[in-house]
């Protein structure tokens, strides 16, 4: 036996009736038993699958069948019992069930605990959900259309569902034992709301709404749990399928945002401290079409511990180019950050109109520049020039820039991984809404 | 506790509450209807055949942290099937009812409703105004006989007694009944519990569990 383990306080040795009752099928006269007479209304008979009401001891025929031919195999035999949620569970029923407007089929495991009462484990594709009926009636929040028309979102215990599908079912194959009169051909109308992985459902008839609360179990929990050599493997994605790929996208999507915000305020801080201080600013002459080498500055203060450095350099080109080398020279330790720059500029005109290319100002960043005195050391030389004459260009060096590159740079990288994790998730959700009449990735114009 | 002895057999018939009116010999079921302390007896109750429920005479529960004990039982049925009711008692004058039917199990009070509507008039889904305990909907109108009954009850529940027993749902998991019976009208008010919720102790066992 399973044992009492999840039953608290049943006297030890139980002295109890035998449970099981067996009688004769009134309609082929072959033996049935009753495993839970007294908990059981109906039940249908091994050998013609005529179902039988078992209320009382009449016996009563409800359905009568000739059968030999089963269309339909359990997965779970009836009889086994498996441990889930912490409790014994045994399959006393099973029911096959189809979409009318569809034919879309799956299929019910009636379970029982005689302490607990019943519960449901749905099997549709391979894919296992288990069924607890509620009392508690969810409420509405709000309409949404689809193309199996109208539906809702509803919330239960804080949680959040939304219309999945709906529809008319009917019952199209049963054995084993139902704790009502269990018909073939009878119908419901049903809605199906989920929240990977939970479902709310709503079964509704003329005299009677019941609502149930399901949860995704996986098939390797069931194989387990039954004990059972196999069961087919799942395809496709389940309505309640655990949305992991949505769970890893929230949790990676917070990080991203956080990450985001904390570069964004670091660049924003140091834009705003960065002192962007005119260090030198200097005129010097150079020779058109011609070389003037050994130009040093006045020394000049780069304020800060450490900060970077911008060189501008401006000469007036017109068809012309100016080249500058040079180096950023400290006065106190002698190290020295070299540095070449050309500034070109040139125009015309050609079948496709005016044209330009280039510009007479270049700028170069010299980063990590420790604070202190400091002086240039230049070379130029420039060509292109219709004349030989001198000229003058000007060359500026600007203390602690604010820099964008790095910010961007960081940012770009932080998103690819968030990027995928998101595109992982759509995909996730677009196959598991696939099924759905009212599935929200396609628009109403498709 | 009152005990008298059963007028068809001499063994001893225990009142456990003031309130209990009715009881059902424990040895020859003989059905007894109290009258101060005399013991009338009415009739036999047939033993039920089938029988399956997690409990019995004695069971005892926690109910808002206090101990309750299952001292009688009412068993009912309607055309597509049938519950159980259990009279428990808190030890005290104060008595209430386990309801239980397909595993699912209410825990309710008497209450004395007022202005009830006529029980020809009910429809299912209908709002009913039970006052301070605020609006219920009706869910289910069953007509149901008394198939069975054992313990001590608050009232005569021979077997074949017969009642209007409607249910209905408040707020999350408030629940009402209202039976109609011939000659009184009892609203009972409570909530709808999980079994691990009563801590039960004493269950009835049950073959292979």
């Amino acid at each position: 036996m399973a044992g009492n383990a999840d039953i608290p306080d049943v006297p030890n040795p139980p002295v109890t009736k035998p449970r099981v009752k067996m009688f004769a099928c009134p309609n082929c006269g072959g033996s049935i038993t009753l495993r839970y007479p007294g908990a059981s209304m109906s039940v249908v008979c091994e050998n013609c699958q005529s179902i039988i009401d078992v209320n009382d001891e009449n016996y009563k025929i409800l359905t009568k069948f000739f059968k030999q031919a089963k269309p339909f195999t359990p997965l779970i035999p009836l009889g086994q019992r498996g441990s889930l949620k912490g409790k014994t569970w045994e399959v006393i029923g099973f029911m096959v069930r189809s979409d009318v407007s569809s034919k879309y089929f799956w299929s019910e495991y009636l379970l029982l605990n005689p302490y607990y009462g019943y519960r449901w484990l749905v099997e549709d594709k391979g894919h296992w959900n288990f069924i607890t009926t509620i009392k508690k009636k969810p409420e509405s929040n709000f309409r949404v259309a689809g193309i199996g028309g109208i539906g809702e979102v509803l919330t239960l215990d804080v949680k959040r569902y939304r219309i999945f599908n709906s529809g008319r079912t009917q019952v199209d194959y049963v054995i084993g034992e139902f704790y009502w009169r269990v018909v073939i051909g009878s119908q419901t109308n049903t809605c199906d709301y989920i929240d990977p992985p939970l479902m709310l459902s709503c079964e509704k008839d003329e005299s009677e709404v019941v609502w149930s609360t399901g949860e995704y179990i996986s098939h390797k929990e069931i194989k387990k749990a039954f004990k059972l050599d196999k069961l087919p493997n799942p395809s496709g994605t389940a309505a309640t399928e655990p949305p992991r790929a949505k769970k890893s996208w929230e949790k990676m999507g917070m990080l991203w945002a956080l990450f985001l915000a904390l570069i964004t305020c670091a660049q924003i801080w140091l834009s705003g401290t960065s002192p962007y201080e005119v260090a030198c600013d200097y005129r010097g002459i150079y020779l058109q079409n011609g070389k003037q080498n050994d130009q040093t500055t006045p020394v000049f203060t780069l304020q800060k511990e450490m900060s970077n450095v911008q060189i501008t350099v401006h000469a007036p080109v017109s068809n012309s180019w100016f080249y500058i080398s040079g180096e950023l020279v400290n006065n106190t330790t002698g190290a020295t950050y070299p540095f070449e720059r050309t500034v070109e500029y040139y125009y015309g005109t050609d079948s496709d109109g005016a044209w330009t290319e280039g510009s007479s100002d270049s700028t170069l960043t010299i980063s990590a520049v420790p604070g202190g005195k400091y002086y240039l050391n230049l070379d130029t030389e420039s060509g292109g020039y219709a004349t030989n004459n001198k000229d003058q260009y000007n060359l500026r060096v600007i203390r602690g820039v604010p820099l964008y590159d790095n910010y961007f740079w960081f940012a770009f990288f932080l998103s690819i991984l968030p990027l995928m994790s998101w595109t992982a998730m759509r995909n996730e959700e677009v196959s598991r809404w696939a099924n759905s009449d009212y599935n929200p990735y396609v628009s109403s114009s498709e | 506790m009152l005990t008298l002895s059963c007028p068809s057999c001499g063994a001893n018939v225990n009142f456990q509450s003031k309130s209990s009116v009715f009881a059902v010999c424990s040895f020859c079921k003989s059905s007894l209807v109290r009258q101060d302390l005399n013991l009338d007896e009415i009739g036999k109750i047939a033993d039920l055949q089938d029988d399956l429920t997690p409990f019995q005479i004695g069971t005892t529960g926690m109910y808002n942290k206090e101990k309750f004990e299952i001292i009688g039982r009412l068993k009912v049925g309607y055309k597509d099937g049938f519950w159980n009711e259990w009279f428990t008692t808190f030890g005290d004058e104060r008595v209430a009812w386990l309801a239980e039917a397909q595993g699912f199990l209410a825990f309710c009070y008497p209450y004395e409703a007022t202005d009830l509507p006529e029980v020809k008039t009910l429809k299912i889904g209908q709002a009913v105004d039970l006052k301070e305990k605020g609006i219920y909907e009706i869910d289910d109108i069953r007509v149901v006989k008394c198939l069975f009954s054992e313990g001590e009850l608050p009232f005569d529940a021979v077997q074949g007694r017969q009642s209007t027993s409607v249910d209905l749902t408040g707020f999350e998991l408030e629940m009402a009944t209202i039976e109609y019976a011939a000659k009184e009208t009892r609203t009972f008010i409570g909530h709808y519990l999980e079994f691990d919720d009563f801590q039960f102790k004493n269950l009835r066992p049950i073959d292979g569990w």
